[in-house]
Protein backbone atom coordinates (compact mmCIF):
# COMPACT_ATOMS: atom_id res chain seq x y z
CA UNK A 1 0.00 0.00 0.00
CA UNK A 2 1.15 3.89 -0.75
CA UNK A 3 0.32 6.17 1.19
CA UNK A 4 0.34 9.26 -1.14
CA UNK A 5 1.48 12.75 0.75
CA UNK A 6 -1.60 15.54 0.49
CA UNK A 7 -1.07 17.88 -2.39
CA UNK A 8 0.50 21.17 -0.65
CA UNK A 9 -1.48 23.83 -0.33
CA UNK A 10 0.73 26.14 -2.02
CA UNK A 11 4.17 26.42 -3.89
CA UNK A 12 6.60 29.39 -3.50
CA UNK A 13 8.23 30.29 -7.00
CA UNK A 14 10.18 32.98 -7.31
CA UNK A 15 8.12 35.70 -9.86
CA UNK A 16 9.44 38.64 -11.01
CA UNK A 17 6.68 41.22 -12.44
CA UNK A 18 6.81 44.42 -13.88
CA UNK A 19 4.65 47.01 -12.60
CA UNK A 20 4.15 50.50 -13.58
CA UNK A 21 4.79 53.48 -11.09
CA UNK A 22 3.30 56.44 -10.44
CA UNK A 23 5.48 58.95 -9.20
CA UNK A 24 3.76 61.99 -7.73
CA UNK A 25 5.15 65.57 -8.04
CA UNK A 26 2.36 66.99 -6.11
CA UNK A 27 -0.21 65.86 -3.33
CA UNK A 28 -2.49 68.62 -3.70
CA UNK A 29 -6.00 67.23 -4.56
CA UNK A 30 -6.97 70.07 -6.45
CA UNK A 31 -3.92 69.63 -9.07
CA UNK A 32 -4.19 65.66 -9.40
CA UNK A 33 -7.58 65.63 -9.37
CA UNK A 34 -8.06 66.91 -12.98
CA UNK A 35 -4.61 65.20 -13.67
CA UNK A 36 -5.99 61.87 -12.82
CA UNK A 37 -8.92 62.22 -14.72
CA UNK A 38 -7.47 63.01 -17.63
CA UNK A 39 -5.04 60.64 -18.39
CA UNK A 40 -7.10 57.50 -16.62
CA UNK A 41 -10.54 58.13 -17.67
CA UNK A 42 -10.09 54.85 -19.55
CA UNK A 43 -10.17 52.79 -16.53
CA UNK A 44 -12.44 54.26 -13.96
CA UNK A 45 -14.76 54.58 -16.84
CA UNK A 46 -15.05 51.50 -17.63
CA UNK A 47 -15.05 49.78 -13.57
CA UNK A 48 -11.69 48.93 -14.39
CA UNK A 49 -8.52 48.93 -12.02
CA UNK A 50 -4.86 48.44 -12.44
CA UNK A 51 -1.78 48.07 -9.84
CA UNK A 52 0.49 50.58 -9.58
CA UNK A 53 3.06 51.52 -6.94
CA UNK A 54 3.46 55.08 -5.49
CA UNK A 55 6.57 56.61 -6.06
CA UNK A 56 7.14 59.66 -3.46
CA UNK A 57 10.44 59.73 -4.53
CA UNK A 58 10.06 63.14 -6.19
CA UNK A 59 8.17 64.69 -3.43
CA UNK A 60 10.58 67.77 -1.43
CA UNK A 61 9.07 66.21 1.80
CA UNK A 62 6.67 63.58 2.71
CA UNK A 63 5.24 65.95 5.62
CA UNK A 64 1.49 66.29 5.53
CA UNK A 65 1.33 64.34 2.83
CA UNK A 66 -1.95 62.47 3.45
CA UNK A 67 -2.05 58.79 2.07
CA UNK A 68 -5.69 58.35 4.06
CA UNK A 69 -7.31 60.81 1.76
CA UNK A 70 -5.14 60.19 -1.82
CA UNK A 71 -5.49 56.70 -1.79
CA UNK A 72 -8.80 56.80 -2.05
CA UNK A 73 -9.17 59.52 -4.29
CA UNK A 74 -6.51 57.32 -6.79
CA UNK A 75 -8.87 54.52 -6.20
CA UNK A 76 -11.59 56.33 -7.49
CA UNK A 77 -9.62 56.72 -10.55
CA UNK A 78 -8.80 52.96 -11.47
CA UNK A 79 -5.28 52.99 -9.69
CA UNK A 80 -4.43 50.11 -7.18
CA UNK A 81 -1.80 51.01 -5.13
CA UNK A 82 0.11 47.47 -3.97
CA UNK A 83 3.33 49.33 -2.54
CA UNK A 84 5.00 52.75 -1.72
CA UNK A 85 8.38 53.28 -2.98
CA UNK A 86 10.85 55.55 -1.09
CA UNK A 87 14.67 55.61 -1.03
CA UNK A 88 14.88 56.10 2.54
CA UNK A 89 13.94 53.24 4.70
CA UNK A 90 12.53 54.34 7.59
CA UNK A 91 9.23 55.71 5.11
CA UNK A 92 8.32 51.34 5.23
CA UNK A 93 6.60 52.03 8.44
CA UNK A 94 4.49 54.31 7.01
CA UNK A 95 3.69 52.08 3.92
CA UNK A 96 2.79 49.36 6.41
CA UNK A 97 0.19 51.62 8.44
CA UNK A 98 -1.66 51.41 4.95
CA UNK A 99 -1.00 48.05 4.39
CA UNK A 100 1.03 48.62 1.35
CA UNK A 101 4.73 46.62 0.34
CA UNK A 102 7.48 48.85 0.59
CA UNK A 103 10.51 49.12 -1.69
CA UNK A 104 13.34 51.69 -1.46
CA UNK A 105 14.61 50.85 -5.37
CA UNK A 106 13.94 49.78 -8.93
CA UNK A 107 14.04 52.98 -10.43
CA UNK A 108 16.26 56.12 -10.91
CA UNK A 109 14.39 58.81 -11.12
CA UNK A 110 15.27 61.53 -8.03
CA UNK A 111 14.58 64.94 -7.69
CA UNK A 112 17.72 66.76 -8.24
CA UNK A 113 19.13 64.60 -11.36
CA UNK A 114 15.68 65.48 -12.64
CA UNK A 115 16.15 69.02 -12.98
CA UNK A 116 19.90 69.08 -14.43
CA UNK A 117 17.91 66.61 -17.27
CA UNK A 118 15.20 69.35 -17.64
CA UNK A 119 18.16 71.57 -18.79
CA UNK A 120 19.09 69.64 -22.31
CA UNK A 121 16.28 69.48 -24.71
CA UNK A 122 16.58 65.44 -25.05
CA UNK A 123 13.89 63.86 -24.28
CA UNK A 124 13.65 61.45 -21.31
CA UNK A 125 14.45 58.24 -23.00
CA UNK A 126 13.75 54.59 -21.54
CA UNK A 127 15.50 54.33 -18.38
CA UNK A 128 18.88 54.15 -18.93
CA UNK A 129 20.67 50.79 -18.49
CA UNK A 130 21.57 50.17 -14.93
CA UNK A 131 25.47 49.27 -14.18
CA UNK A 132 26.84 47.85 -10.62
CA UNK A 133 30.42 48.85 -10.30
CA UNK A 134 32.37 47.23 -7.68
CA UNK A 135 35.69 48.75 -6.44
CA UNK A 136 36.86 46.20 -3.44
CA UNK A 137 37.79 42.62 -4.58
CA UNK A 138 35.39 39.84 -5.05
CA UNK A 139 36.28 36.90 -2.55
CA UNK A 140 36.03 33.25 -2.52
CA UNK A 141 32.92 32.79 -1.26
CA UNK A 142 31.09 36.17 -2.23
CA UNK A 143 28.57 36.70 -5.02
CA UNK A 144 27.72 39.70 -6.85
CA UNK A 145 24.55 40.16 -8.97
CA UNK A 146 24.24 42.93 -11.84
CA UNK A 147 20.63 42.72 -11.85
CA UNK A 148 19.36 43.82 -15.13
CA UNK A 149 22.58 45.67 -16.48
CA UNK A 150 26.16 45.48 -16.72
CA UNK A 151 28.37 44.28 -14.40
CA UNK A 152 32.18 46.23 -13.69
CA UNK A 153 35.04 45.15 -11.11
CA UNK A 154 37.80 47.64 -11.16
CA UNK A 155 39.11 44.86 -8.55
CA UNK A 156 40.25 40.96 -8.32
CA UNK A 157 37.65 38.57 -8.67
CA UNK A 158 39.40 35.62 -6.73
CA UNK A 159 38.92 31.68 -7.28
CA UNK A 160 35.75 30.57 -5.49
CA UNK A 161 34.02 33.99 -6.08
CA UNK A 162 30.82 34.65 -8.69
CA UNK A 163 30.28 37.23 -10.87
CA UNK A 164 26.75 37.18 -12.76
CA UNK A 165 25.01 39.95 -14.57
CA UNK A 166 21.99 40.12 -16.89
CA UNK A 167 24.64 42.43 -19.17
CA UNK A 168 27.99 41.99 -19.75
CA UNK A 169 30.50 41.73 -17.34
CA UNK A 170 33.83 43.50 -17.04
CA UNK A 171 36.68 42.73 -14.53
CA UNK A 172 39.50 45.50 -14.66
CA UNK A 173 41.58 42.90 -12.79
CA UNK A 174 42.47 38.90 -12.69
CA UNK A 175 39.34 36.61 -13.05
CA UNK A 176 39.75 33.85 -11.37
CA UNK A 177 36.33 33.11 -10.14
CA UNK A 178 33.55 31.91 -11.62
CA UNK A 179 31.67 34.66 -14.11
CA UNK A 180 27.95 34.29 -15.94
CA UNK A 181 27.24 37.07 -18.31
CA UNK A 182 23.68 37.04 -19.98
CA UNK A 183 21.85 35.30 -16.86
CA UNK A 184 18.56 35.73 -18.07
CA UNK A 185 19.22 34.90 -22.07
CA UNK A 186 21.02 37.45 -23.52
CA UNK A 187 23.26 35.27 -26.01
CA UNK A 188 25.01 39.32 -27.13
CA UNK A 189 26.35 39.21 -23.77
CA UNK A 190 30.01 39.81 -23.46
CA UNK A 191 32.90 38.62 -20.48
CA UNK A 192 36.21 41.37 -20.64
CA UNK A 193 38.75 40.54 -18.48
CA UNK A 194 42.76 42.02 -18.40
CA UNK A 195 44.21 38.41 -17.15
CA UNK A 196 41.65 35.55 -17.94
CA UNK A 197 42.46 32.95 -15.22
CA UNK A 198 38.47 32.04 -14.78
CA UNK A 199 37.15 28.78 -12.91
CA UNK A 200 33.76 29.19 -15.08
CA UNK A 201 32.36 31.22 -17.50
CA UNK A 202 28.77 31.17 -19.22
CA UNK A 203 27.23 33.27 -21.38
CA UNK A 204 23.34 33.35 -21.48
CA UNK A 205 23.46 29.47 -19.74
CA UNK A 206 26.57 28.11 -22.30
CA UNK A 207 28.96 27.33 -19.53
CA UNK A 208 32.66 25.99 -19.42
CA UNK A 209 34.24 24.81 -17.19
CA UNK A 210 38.32 25.41 -17.20
CA UNK A 211 39.86 22.13 -15.95
CA UNK A 212 43.25 22.40 -18.79
CA UNK A 213 45.61 25.48 -19.05
CA UNK A 214 44.43 27.64 -21.54
CA UNK A 215 46.56 28.46 -24.63
CA UNK A 216 49.12 30.50 -23.78
CA UNK A 217 47.46 33.57 -26.16
CA UNK A 218 44.75 34.37 -23.09
CA UNK A 219 45.97 32.46 -20.14
CA UNK A 220 46.65 35.82 -17.97
CA UNK A 221 45.69 37.88 -20.55
CA UNK A 222 43.05 40.68 -21.59
CA UNK A 223 40.85 37.88 -22.91
CA UNK A 224 36.42 38.66 -24.30
CA UNK A 225 34.53 35.47 -23.52
CA UNK A 226 31.26 35.96 -25.98
CA UNK A 227 28.62 33.41 -27.58
CA UNK A 228 29.22 33.00 -31.77
CA UNK A 229 26.74 30.66 -32.95
CA UNK A 230 26.13 28.97 -29.68
CA UNK A 231 29.54 28.41 -28.90
CA UNK A 232 31.49 30.14 -26.68
CA UNK A 233 34.48 32.20 -27.92
CA UNK A 234 37.36 33.05 -25.83
CA UNK A 235 39.44 35.09 -27.65
CA UNK A 236 42.63 37.63 -26.66
CA UNK A 237 41.46 41.15 -26.96
CA UNK A 238 43.96 43.89 -28.86
CA UNK A 239 44.18 40.99 -31.57
CA UNK B 1 41.17 55.45 21.62
CA UNK B 2 41.51 51.16 21.71
CA UNK B 3 42.27 49.48 18.81
CA UNK B 4 41.07 46.80 17.99
CA UNK B 5 42.67 43.84 15.84
CA UNK B 6 41.30 40.52 14.86
CA UNK B 7 43.90 37.79 14.50
CA UNK B 8 42.11 35.27 11.85
CA UNK B 9 42.58 32.79 9.24
CA UNK B 10 39.88 31.00 8.03
CA UNK B 11 41.67 27.65 8.38
CA UNK B 12 42.47 25.96 11.66
CA UNK B 13 46.06 25.27 12.95
CA UNK B 14 47.68 27.75 11.11
CA UNK B 15 49.17 29.86 13.73
CA UNK B 16 46.70 32.33 14.39
CA UNK B 17 47.45 31.67 18.40
CA UNK B 18 50.71 31.67 18.19
CA UNK B 19 50.77 34.96 16.19
CA UNK B 20 48.08 36.37 18.82
CA UNK B 21 49.71 35.85 22.17
CA UNK B 22 53.51 36.84 20.44
CA UNK B 23 51.82 40.20 18.45
CA UNK B 24 49.62 40.87 22.02
CA UNK B 25 53.53 40.44 23.94
CA UNK B 26 55.37 42.52 21.62
CA UNK B 27 52.90 45.62 21.94
CA UNK B 28 53.42 45.05 25.44
CA UNK B 29 56.76 45.15 25.10
CA UNK B 30 56.93 48.28 23.51
CA UNK B 31 55.10 49.90 26.40
CA UNK B 32 51.93 50.19 25.11
CA UNK B 33 48.82 48.80 27.70
CA UNK B 34 47.49 45.40 25.61
CA UNK B 35 44.56 42.99 26.40
CA UNK B 36 44.12 40.16 24.26
CA UNK B 37 41.27 37.86 24.18
CA UNK B 38 40.66 34.45 23.14
CA UNK B 39 37.22 33.79 21.45
CA UNK B 40 37.57 30.22 20.35
CA UNK B 41 35.08 29.39 23.11
CA UNK B 42 34.93 25.74 23.82
CA UNK B 43 38.32 25.11 22.41
CA UNK B 44 40.38 27.45 24.59
CA UNK B 45 44.39 27.71 23.57
CA UNK B 46 45.65 30.95 24.22
CA UNK B 47 45.75 30.42 27.60
CA UNK B 48 48.10 27.64 27.47
CA UNK B 49 50.34 29.23 24.91
CA UNK B 50 50.51 32.37 27.37
CA UNK B 51 51.19 30.01 30.52
CA UNK B 52 48.04 31.20 32.67
CA UNK B 53 45.60 28.01 32.21
CA UNK B 54 46.29 27.52 36.23
CA UNK B 55 45.20 31.25 37.24
CA UNK B 56 41.91 31.02 34.71
CA UNK B 57 38.86 31.31 36.82
CA UNK B 58 36.52 33.38 35.01
CA UNK B 59 36.38 33.83 31.55
CA UNK B 60 34.92 35.91 28.71
CA UNK B 61 31.24 34.36 28.92
CA UNK B 62 31.45 35.10 32.37
CA UNK B 63 31.86 39.08 31.87
CA UNK B 64 29.42 38.68 28.90
CA UNK B 65 26.70 37.18 31.32
CA UNK B 66 27.96 39.55 33.68
CA UNK B 67 28.36 36.68 35.93
CA UNK B 68 32.08 38.25 37.11
CA UNK B 69 33.77 41.86 36.57
CA UNK B 70 36.54 41.91 33.78
CA UNK B 71 38.81 42.97 36.63
CA UNK B 72 38.37 39.22 38.02
CA UNK B 73 38.14 37.63 34.88
CA UNK B 74 41.24 39.11 33.16
CA UNK B 75 44.97 37.39 34.13
CA UNK B 76 47.88 39.92 33.96
CA UNK B 77 50.61 38.44 31.87
CA UNK B 78 53.87 36.84 34.17
CA UNK B 79 56.31 38.18 30.91
CA UNK B 80 55.02 41.97 30.55
CA UNK B 81 53.28 44.14 32.77
CA UNK B 82 51.05 45.89 30.06
CA UNK B 83 49.32 42.56 29.17
CA UNK B 84 46.44 41.09 30.52
CA UNK B 85 44.98 38.00 28.58
CA UNK B 86 41.11 37.61 28.76
CA UNK B 87 40.73 33.58 28.79
CA UNK B 88 37.55 32.22 26.62
CA UNK B 89 35.49 29.64 28.63
CA UNK B 90 36.30 25.91 28.28
CA UNK B 91 32.94 24.60 29.39
CA UNK B 92 30.94 26.49 27.02
CA UNK B 93 30.22 26.12 23.18
CA UNK B 94 30.00 29.82 20.64
CA UNK B 95 26.29 30.83 20.90
CA UNK B 96 26.70 31.77 24.09
CA UNK B 97 28.50 34.94 22.17
CA UNK B 98 26.54 37.80 21.83
CA UNK B 99 26.92 40.58 19.29
CA UNK B 100 25.53 42.79 22.61
CA UNK B 101 27.87 41.24 25.14
CA UNK B 102 30.74 41.45 23.13
CA UNK B 103 30.49 45.46 22.38
CA UNK B 104 30.14 45.79 25.87
CA UNK B 105 32.58 43.70 26.87
CA UNK B 106 35.58 45.67 24.14
CA UNK B 107 33.83 49.42 25.24
CA UNK B 108 34.46 48.31 28.78
CA UNK B 109 38.30 47.61 27.94
CA UNK B 110 38.60 50.56 25.98
CA UNK B 111 37.17 53.05 29.20
CA UNK B 112 39.72 51.30 31.34
CA UNK B 113 42.47 52.78 29.22
CA UNK B 114 43.45 49.79 27.02
CA UNK B 115 45.61 51.25 24.07
CA UNK B 116 44.92 47.79 22.15
CA UNK B 117 43.03 44.39 22.22
CA UNK B 118 43.71 41.72 20.51
CA UNK B 119 41.29 39.33 19.22
CA UNK B 120 42.26 35.43 18.72
CA UNK B 121 39.75 34.04 16.27
CA UNK B 122 38.78 30.71 16.41
CA UNK B 123 38.68 28.77 12.21
CA UNK B 124 36.13 28.42 10.66
CA UNK B 125 33.76 31.33 9.61
CA UNK B 126 30.94 30.71 11.95
CA UNK B 127 29.96 32.60 15.36
CA UNK B 128 32.84 32.49 17.46
CA UNK B 129 35.12 33.85 14.44
CA UNK B 130 32.35 36.43 13.26
CA UNK B 131 31.82 37.87 16.90
CA UNK B 132 35.71 38.46 16.86
CA UNK B 133 36.28 40.34 13.53
CA UNK B 134 32.78 42.22 13.77
CA UNK B 135 34.08 45.00 15.80
CA UNK B 136 37.67 45.28 14.13
CA UNK B 137 39.80 47.80 13.02
CA UNK B 138 42.61 46.64 11.44
CA UNK B 139 42.94 42.40 10.77
CA UNK B 140 46.03 40.54 10.38
CA UNK B 141 45.09 37.71 8.01
CA UNK B 142 47.58 34.72 9.12
CA UNK B 143 48.15 32.37 6.00
CA UNK B 144 50.40 29.32 5.28
CA UNK B 145 52.16 28.96 2.08
CA UNK B 146 49.46 26.44 0.47
CA UNK B 147 46.58 26.89 -1.68
CA UNK B 148 43.90 25.74 1.01
CA UNK B 149 45.47 28.46 3.54
CA UNK B 150 45.17 30.61 0.91
CA UNK B 151 41.79 30.32 -0.26
CA UNK B 152 40.09 30.24 3.37
CA UNK B 153 42.06 33.38 3.73
CA UNK B 154 40.29 35.06 1.05
CA UNK B 155 37.38 34.06 2.04
CA UNK B 156 37.85 35.61 5.59
CA UNK B 157 38.69 38.90 3.68
CA UNK B 158 35.21 38.54 1.78
CA UNK B 159 33.88 38.20 5.31
CA UNK B 160 35.68 41.21 6.67
CA UNK B 161 34.80 43.38 4.11
CA UNK B 162 30.88 42.53 3.99
CA UNK B 163 30.33 41.48 7.81
CA UNK B 164 32.22 43.77 10.16
CA UNK B 165 30.73 46.38 12.00
CA UNK B 166 32.57 49.24 9.63
CA UNK B 167 31.38 47.49 6.82
CA UNK B 168 27.63 47.11 7.53
CA UNK B 169 27.82 50.90 8.91
CA UNK B 170 29.41 51.98 5.52
CA UNK B 171 33.04 53.79 7.27
CA UNK B 172 36.25 53.10 6.32
CA UNK B 173 36.89 49.54 5.86
CA UNK B 174 39.08 47.07 8.30
CA UNK B 175 42.20 47.33 7.27
CA UNK B 176 44.03 44.44 6.22
CA UNK B 177 47.35 43.18 6.85
CA UNK B 178 48.89 39.60 5.25
CA UNK B 179 51.26 37.49 7.63
CA UNK B 180 52.53 34.48 6.03
CA UNK B 181 53.16 31.87 9.06
CA UNK B 182 55.19 28.56 8.64
CA UNK B 183 57.50 30.03 5.83
CA UNK B 184 59.88 27.56 4.29
CA UNK B 185 62.36 29.54 1.75
CA UNK B 186 64.03 26.12 1.30
CA UNK B 187 60.77 24.19 0.09
CA UNK B 188 59.95 27.39 -2.10
CA UNK B 189 62.57 26.69 -3.90
CA UNK B 190 61.87 23.41 -4.22
CA UNK B 191 58.62 24.16 -5.19
CA UNK B 192 56.95 22.78 -2.62
CA UNK B 193 55.24 25.49 -1.03
CA UNK B 194 53.50 28.68 -2.48
CA UNK B 195 56.22 32.07 -2.48
CA UNK B 196 55.36 35.02 -0.68
CA UNK B 197 55.03 36.94 -4.18
CA UNK B 198 52.53 34.06 -5.17
CA UNK B 199 50.39 34.44 -1.91
CA UNK B 200 50.62 38.45 -2.41
CA UNK B 201 49.27 38.06 -5.84
CA UNK B 202 46.62 36.31 -4.58
CA UNK B 203 45.31 37.73 -1.90
CA UNK B 204 46.08 41.30 -2.70
CA UNK B 205 46.13 42.84 0.71
CA UNK B 206 49.90 44.55 2.25
CA UNK B 207 52.29 42.36 4.01
CA UNK B 208 52.59 42.60 7.24
CA UNK B 209 55.34 39.99 7.94
CA UNK B 210 56.46 36.59 7.49
CA UNK B 211 57.16 34.35 10.02
CA UNK B 212 59.59 31.73 9.35
CA UNK B 213 58.93 27.31 9.75
CA UNK B 214 60.50 26.89 13.23
CA UNK B 215 61.13 23.89 15.91
CA UNK B 216 61.51 26.50 18.16
CA UNK B 217 57.08 27.74 17.71
CA UNK B 218 56.41 24.22 19.20
CA UNK B 219 59.18 24.13 21.88
CA UNK B 220 57.37 27.92 23.14
CA UNK B 221 54.36 26.90 23.13
CA UNK B 222 55.32 23.70 24.86
CA UNK B 223 56.63 25.82 27.55
CA UNK B 224 53.94 28.38 27.85
CA UNK B 225 55.60 31.42 26.84
CA UNK B 226 54.95 33.27 23.40
CA UNK B 227 57.70 32.77 21.00
CA UNK B 228 58.73 36.56 20.79
CA UNK B 229 60.46 35.72 24.13
CA UNK B 230 62.83 33.40 22.28
CA UNK B 231 65.72 35.65 22.56
CA UNK B 232 67.54 35.24 19.26
CA UNK B 233 65.51 33.17 17.12
CA UNK B 234 64.15 33.90 13.92
CA UNK B 235 61.00 33.58 14.62
CA UNK B 236 61.31 36.06 17.77
CA UNK B 237 62.86 38.72 15.26
CA UNK B 238 60.04 37.64 12.46
CA UNK B 239 57.62 39.01 15.48
CA UNK B 240 59.68 42.10 16.68
CA UNK B 241 59.32 43.26 13.11
CA UNK B 242 55.63 42.75 12.63
CA UNK B 243 54.70 44.62 15.83
CA UNK B 244 57.21 47.03 14.36
CA UNK B 245 55.76 47.24 10.83
CA UNK B 246 52.23 47.39 12.84
CA UNK B 247 53.46 51.03 14.88
CA UNK B 248 54.52 52.29 11.47
CA UNK B 249 58.42 51.64 11.40
CA UNK B 250 59.97 50.44 7.93
CA UNK B 251 61.73 47.15 8.33
CA UNK B 252 63.03 45.16 5.73
CA UNK B 253 61.58 41.68 4.96
CA UNK B 254 63.64 38.98 6.85
CA UNK B 255 63.71 35.07 6.68
CA UNK B 256 62.17 35.25 2.84
CA UNK B 257 65.54 33.97 1.55
CA UNK B 258 66.91 30.50 2.27
CA UNK B 259 70.07 30.60 3.88
CA UNK B 260 73.18 30.15 1.27
CA UNK B 261 74.56 26.90 2.04
CA UNK B 262 78.64 27.50 1.60
CA UNK B 263 80.72 25.54 -0.80
CA UNK B 264 82.28 23.54 1.77
CA UNK B 265 79.22 23.08 4.32
CA UNK B 266 77.78 21.63 1.41
CA UNK B 267 80.94 19.42 0.46
CA UNK B 268 81.22 17.72 3.73
CA UNK B 269 77.50 18.33 4.93
CA UNK B 270 76.12 20.36 7.89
Amino acid sequence: MTISAPAPAFDIKSASLDLLALVLRSTDPAQLEPALQSRFSHLSANGQSEAFVLGLEALPSLEGVDLGSLLPLMGRHGIKVVALRHPDPAQAALASRYGLGFTTGGGRSSGPIQETAAATPVAPAQEPATSLIIDRPVRAGQQIYAKGGDLVILAVVSAGAEVIADGNIHVYGPLRGRALAGARGNTSARIFTQAMEAELVSVAGVYRTIEQALPDSIRHKPTQIYLENERLVMKALHE
Amino acid sequence: MAKIIVVTSGKGGVGKTTTSASFASGLALRGHKTVVIDFDVGLRNLDLIMGCERRVVYDLINVVNKEASLNQALIKDKHCDNLYILPASQTRDKDALTEEGVEGVLKELADMGYEYIVCDSPAGIEKGALMALHFADEAIVVTNPEVSSVRDSDRILGILASKSRRAMENREPVREHLLITRYSPARVDKGEMLSVDDVKEILRIPLIGVIPESQAVLQASNAGSPAIHLKGSDVAEAYSDVVARFLGEERPMRFVEAPKVGLLKRLFGG
